[in-house]
């Protein structure tokens, strides 16, 4: 498989307008991040400080306020249909269509990009089989508990074999055991496509135990550490929560938390 | 809409008990009604038996009904197309739904029997003046529904699917459509009692077919057992139409649990 593009970011801004006010809101204040193909990240950072306009972003829905996001030295939102079938996201909530069996839901991004039936259902078929759906494929997702649901949806990240996989808060709203089972699916997944898989999270533990590299975002979405995960021993990891607890607290940079 | 409230309300094209013994009551007390009128002073021909109206029955001209049946879904049709694509192209531009919304308001204010002596003081064939009419009246009703039930598809659904990059047209071919379904169906149903009242209105008027026609000529007559019949095939009419409907939304919406 042909390696996924780099991602860049540079000086990356984005500031909304309040609907009432008109008040500026700074999401992102000039983020600068690079992250290699394959890479798999976890972006961590407490409620409200852009994560989740960093991933917006990240997949073109949004247009940066000022600076820029390029993939493979293309943007995501003015290059839209560049990364049709190269970008695939999994939402906090499986955000399946409730008129479409399981299947139909896999389905979905393979029509998109004009696959022919065949290999339509073929390939979902296969990606429910992997995710341990294959009995459920004709079921609506209200016949579907929340984790088969989620997995459905992973199955429908999976389907179009992205270079580019984000996680929005995936695993969140799953009871422990389930989140933790459908996460290491997720990663050994994302790890045999040989996608980039970036996550995006507020739970400490999670970030810690997916993610090669753990990029800390303060408010405004300003980078605060950037963990290579791989230089710390599995012993110490309790320090690092410490570590990137604190930098969360004091929102402030830790120059011992970034990576070389 | 729910299905629940749908056949609480009666419009799933089923019948309960107590609907079909109300109808029977009613049916017992205008028969008997009948035979009392002369005493009452009332004169026969106001309140005709049911063996009188069944020989109306035996009279009725299918093509009539045929004609009348084929105005009202032609028309429908019509109204639906040209309803969804405004709400589509109204969802695209925040600055067409502001021109054209209140021109539908203005437009959904305005009486039928206005519409009517619009459409007889502006154009000359009959048709067009009955098509002109439903559209007037169902078209905004299709426009209105679609574009509301557009604007709430869930954000979360938009935004899953924008992430796939669909172009427009599967946008609204995967995404939207399918979503307002539900709704359209609720239009439907609701545009076809309307339909067949508006029709009637519309063909008492101007028309020499269908059944607004057939319902003048009875008036002329002073034949409340055609009237009768007439209006009971309008009635049976508009439950078969909704009993199709019924029947599409059943399989259309099977998904819901």
């Amino acid at each position: 498989m042909i390696a996924p593009p780099p991602i860049e970011v540079r000086q990356l801004r984005k500031v909304f307008r309040q609907t009432a006010s008109g008040e500026p809101v700074v999401a992102i204040d000039r983020l600068d991040l690079d992250i290699a193909p394959r890479e798999v990240v976890a972006i961590v950072g407490q409620t409200g400080c852009g994560k989740s306009t960093l991933f917006d972003l990240m997949i073109g829905l949004e247009r940066p306020t000022a600076g820029s996001i390029r993939i493979g030295g293309k943007t995501p939102y003015g290059d839209f249909d560049h990364f049709r079938g190269q970008i695939a996201t999994v939402f906090q909530q499986d955000r399946l269509l409730p008129w479409r069996s399981a299947l139909d839901n896999v389905k979905l991004p393979l029509e998109l990009i004009r696959l022919s039936d065949d290999e339509q259902h073929k390939r979902s078929l296969f990606w429910l089989e992997r995710l341990g759906l294959a009995n459920f494929a004709r079921a609506y997702p209200h016949e579907l508990s929340g984790g088969m649901r989620q997995r459905v949806a992973i199955a429908r990240a999976f389907v179009v074999q992205p270079n580019i996989l984000l996680a929005d808060e995936a695993f969140g709203h799953l009871d422990e055991v389930t989140a933790a089972e459908l996460r290491e699916t997720f990663l050994s997944l994302a790890r045999e496509c040989g996608s980039t898989a970036i996550l995006i999270t507020h739970q400490l533990e999670e970030a810690i135990g997916v993610g090669d590299r753990i990029i800390v975002l303060g408010r405004a979405a300003r980078l605060l550490a950037d963990i290579d995960v791989a230089r710390w021993e599995k012993r110490e990891f309790a320090i690092l929560r410490e570590a990137i607890q604190a930098t969360l607290q004091n929102n402030a940079q830790d120059l011992r938390l970034m990576r070389a | 809409m729910h299905p629940e409230e749908y056949r609480e309300a009666g419009l799933d094209g089923r019948f309960s008990r107590q609907a079909v013994l109300s109808v029977l009551i009613f049916a017992a007390l205008w028969e008997a009604l009948s035979y009392l009128a002369p005493a009452l002073g009332i004169p026969a021909f106001a309140i005709p038996s049911f063996a009188r109206i069944g020989r109306s029955l035996l009279t009725i001209t299918p093509i009539d009904v045929l004609v009348t049946l084929a105005r009202v879904i032609g028309a429908l049709i019509l109204s639906f197309v040209l309803g969804v694509a405004l709400a589509v192209l109204m969802y695209q531009s925040q600055r067409l739904e502001n021109y054209l919304r209140p021109m539908i308001r203005l437009f959904m204010a305005v009486p039928v029997v206005s519409w009517i002596l619009f459409a007889v003081l502006w154009f000359r064939g009959v048709e067009f003046r009955i098509a002109f009419v439903l559209i007037a009246v169902c078209g905004p009703v299709f426009l209105i529904d679609a574009f509301d039930a557009m604007r709430n598809v869930p954000r979360e659904l938009r935004r899953m699917v924008r992430s796939f990059r669909p172009t427009a047209l599967q946008y609204f071919g995967k995404l939207m459509f399918p979503a307002i379904v539900p709704n359209l169906i609720t239009s439907w149903k609701i545009n076809l009692s309307l339909a067949i009242r508006v029709v009637t209105i519309a063909e008492l008027v101007g028309a020499v077919t269908g059944i607004g026609h057939q319902l003048a000529v009875a008036q002329e007559l002073f034949s409340v057992a055609d009237v009768f019949a007439w209006t009971l095939v309008l009635v049976a009419l508009l439950f078969l139409l909704e009993a199709v409907v019924a029947r599409v939304e059943r399989r259309v919406l099977r998904w819901r649990a």
